[in-house]
């Protein structure tokens, strides 16, 4: 009897003590990636990284920067954007506002929510289909399609969840002053819920911004600073994964100074998204 | 209010509300009219809104249906084969033939006599990577985030302030684009594995039967199977983790005093909390599968991109999603191209299918994205 309590009650500290343990091990990891990848990123970065277009090996001034790589990238998400907010949104509100009564809401939620599970590979097939092969080469329009189909079911599903965060008396007020639906949803909902749609707007263009393996056969890259989307385009991400797999240590110091680059801005917009949601009082749900 | 002030139209028309009976009341509906353009204008938003919402279901509609019609050419060629062959020649490839005996057979003229191979695909070799890379990943992730959210839930709330920090840093884990992970793994895992593990490994595990596959008689390079399951592992961490941690926080507390109440030890009372939430774990981690067994560049990156099913995990390997990095811009024939489509369309059936039966497990969870 004595023994087994003794087994027991060791047993109980051993796993407390694992736990603890394991947690650090996480932290540890995360520690030795984040830091390495900022060490080493932060040796390796430079302006000439932001000003020059990348340069071949064996040519003079190899191996340049990421310049064409950087602007492609904006370029190419502000489009992806202006497709997927508006549409995500729009099914974000129907979702929100429109679905209490339609067997159409129960299946798009789990539509979206499966979506977002789908690999980012599979994505860049589609747009290699629809978009690549009828226009017959690889283009930045491709590129933007895959980027917005990955951000329109995020944006719906956070947009959801911000709206129905809304005082319901808000709505009732503004029916009661004889505004339509859509004159409330426009003029008061999505104001008063504006600040956690920017976030979760500004979290899905965070998962875009690193994203690779849609752009490799739709915008497929391009060594110019390209204006033109109906042309190969251009991208940080795409540029940094060719960069890391030559074999020359100059364009390995490229990989990671984009690397740091681009963790940068996801991190700015992760806390942005953080500090904005805990000021406004959401962040009991909302901050995940 | 001011901002509906200027939407008062008539203090008589005041328009229906259309399509949400459930929410609001509807008193005074019947006492107005129909508003002109207004009214129309609120139809057509109502529209707009909805047919975004259908476009939801139509874009993995399109999804399935456009990797299907690409996939067919492959599909009708190589059928169910194409998930029990190994061989992946995107060439046709000449071979001489050989008689019963294997000598090699000449014609009247003494000219070895050939056959010509068609191109032929199999998916078998990636198939098994990416099982074994997602088993490696899980077999080293589940206990460590686990055991995290545990740690979370019974003990974080004892450390106070620190509980904050460590939950942002673990959900930064979860924000850290693929590529990045694929660097780390690149220039500081796989050199690490190279110079310092698989080498120690080798040296124990090649004597002893059941631990062949910690032991390789090709030269180490790192960049192997077990390089893309490690770090596989560190990506679904966070995951794993983040859902964990809620699964475990919905456990009601009558639960854990109840056990606490009856003369458990901590560990008893953590093991009622699991057993009450193992459905909600079991969710989690099929979204650590589903997201391990998908995931690309850094894969591609680490994994070596051997075409080839090797029993040693110190062996170059290939997965379903690294083979489309590598080889799917540079196909050479429109067969390849649609071999590389089928391979796409398991993947997608194979990431659909992990993510529906982990949303059901985790249904009741109010679930955000997990990533």
């Amino acid at each position: 009897m004595q023994i087994a309590s003794v087994y027991i009650r060791g047993k109980s500290h051993l796993m407390f003590g694992l736990c603890i343990l394991f947690t650090a091990v996480i932290l540890g990891l995360l520690g030795m990636v984040s830091g390495y990848l900022i060490s080493l990123g932060y040796k390796s970065v430079d302006l000439a990284l932001f000003t020059q277009l990348p340069v071949p090996a064996g040519a003079a001034g190899f191996p340049g920067g990421l310049q064409n790589g950087i602007v492609g990238s904006i370029i190419m998400i502000a489009m992806a954007s202006l497709i997927g907010i508006p549409i995500g949104m729009l099914a974000g509100i129907y979702l929100a506002e429109y679905s209490s009564r339609s067997w159409l809401a129960g299946p798009v939620r789990f539509i979206a929510d499966v979506q977002t599970g789908v690999p980012s590979i599979v994505v860049g097939i589609l747009g290699y289909e629809l978009l690549v092969v009828p226009l017959g080469s690889y283009n930045g329009w491709a590129g933007a399609a895959a980027l917005a189909f990955i951000m329109i079911p995020l944006v719906a599903r956070t947009t959801e969840e911000m709206l129905l965060l809304v005082p319901r008396g808000y709505r009732e007020a503004s029916v009661a002053l004889g505004a339509t639906k859509a004159r409330t949803i426009l003029r008061v909902v999505v104001p008063a819920a504006f600040g956690s749609v920017i976030t979760g707007i500004m979290l899905a263009i965070a998962r875009v911004a690193g994203e690779t393996a849609p752009l490799l056969f739709t915008a497929l890259g391009s060594r110019f600073l390209e204006s033109n989307p109906s042309r190969p385009f251009p991208s940080l991400t795409v540029q940094i994964y060719h960069a890391a797999m030559e074999p020359y240590k100059e364009e390995s110091r490229k990989a990671w100074a984009g690397i740091l680059v681009l963790l940068a801005l996801i991190f700015v917009l992760n806390v942005t998204v953080r500090l904005t949601m805990r000021a406004s009082g959401y962040g009991a749900r909302a901050a995940r | 209010m001011s901002v509906v002030s200027g939407t008062l139209q008539s203090p008589m028309q005041s328009p229906p509300l259309p399509g949400d009976g459930g929410r609001l009341p509807r008193g005074g509906a019947s006492i107005v009219q129909q508003g002109g353009a207004e009214s129309r204008a609120d139809l057509l938003f109502a529209l707009l809104a909805r047919g975004a919402a259908i476009f939801i279901l139509i874009m993995l509609g399109a999804l399935v249906l456009v990797l299907t019609t690409a996939a067919m050419p492959s599909i009708t060629a190589f059928k169910a084969h194409f998930l029990a062959s190994s061989s992946w020649r995107p060439n046709e490839r000449e071979v001489v033939m050989r008689d019963a005996k294997g000598n090699i057979m000449r014609d009247a003229d003494g000219e070895e006599v050939t056959v010509t191979l068609p191109p032929e695909f199999g998916a078998l070799p990636v198939i098994y990577g990416t099982v074994v890379s997602s088993i490696i990943a899980l077999f080293v992730a589940v206990p460590l985030s686990i055991g995290a959210s545990l740690f979370i839930v019974r003990i974080g709330p004892r450390i106070g302030l620190l509980l904050g920090p460590i939950s942002f840093l673990i959900e930064f884990l979860a924000a850290i684009p693929s590529i990045a992970y694929g660097i780390w793994g690149l220039f500081v895992l796989a050199p690490f594995l190279q110079d310092h593990l698989e080498p120690a490994l080798n040296a124990v595990a090649g004597k002893v039967f059941f631990l062949r596959m910690f032991h390789s008689d090709q030269g180490l390079t790192g960049r192997d199977m077990l390089c893309a399951g490690l770090i596989l592992a560190v990506m679904i961490l966070p995951i794993i983790t983040s859902l964990g941690r809620d699964v475990l926080r919905a456990v009601p507390r009558v639960q854990i005093e109840g056990s606490l109440a009856l003369g458990a030890t901590w560990w008893q009372s953590c093991q009622v909390m699991l057993r009450y939430g193992r459905t909600g774990l079991f969710g989690a981690i099929m979204l650590g599968l589903a997201r391990a067994a998908g995931e690309t560049m850094a894969v591609a990156m680490v994994i070596g991109n051997a075409n080839r099913i090797s029993s040693s995990l110190f062996a170059p390997a290939q997965t379903m999603s690294s083979l489309l990095a590598n080889e799917f811009a540079e196909a050479s024939s429109n067969i390849q191209r649609s071999a590389l489509v089928e391979v796409a369309l398991i993947l997608l059936v194979m990431s659909l299918l992990f993510n529906v039966i982990a949303r059901y497990m985790i249904v009741g969870r109010s679930a955000r994205p997990a990533v």
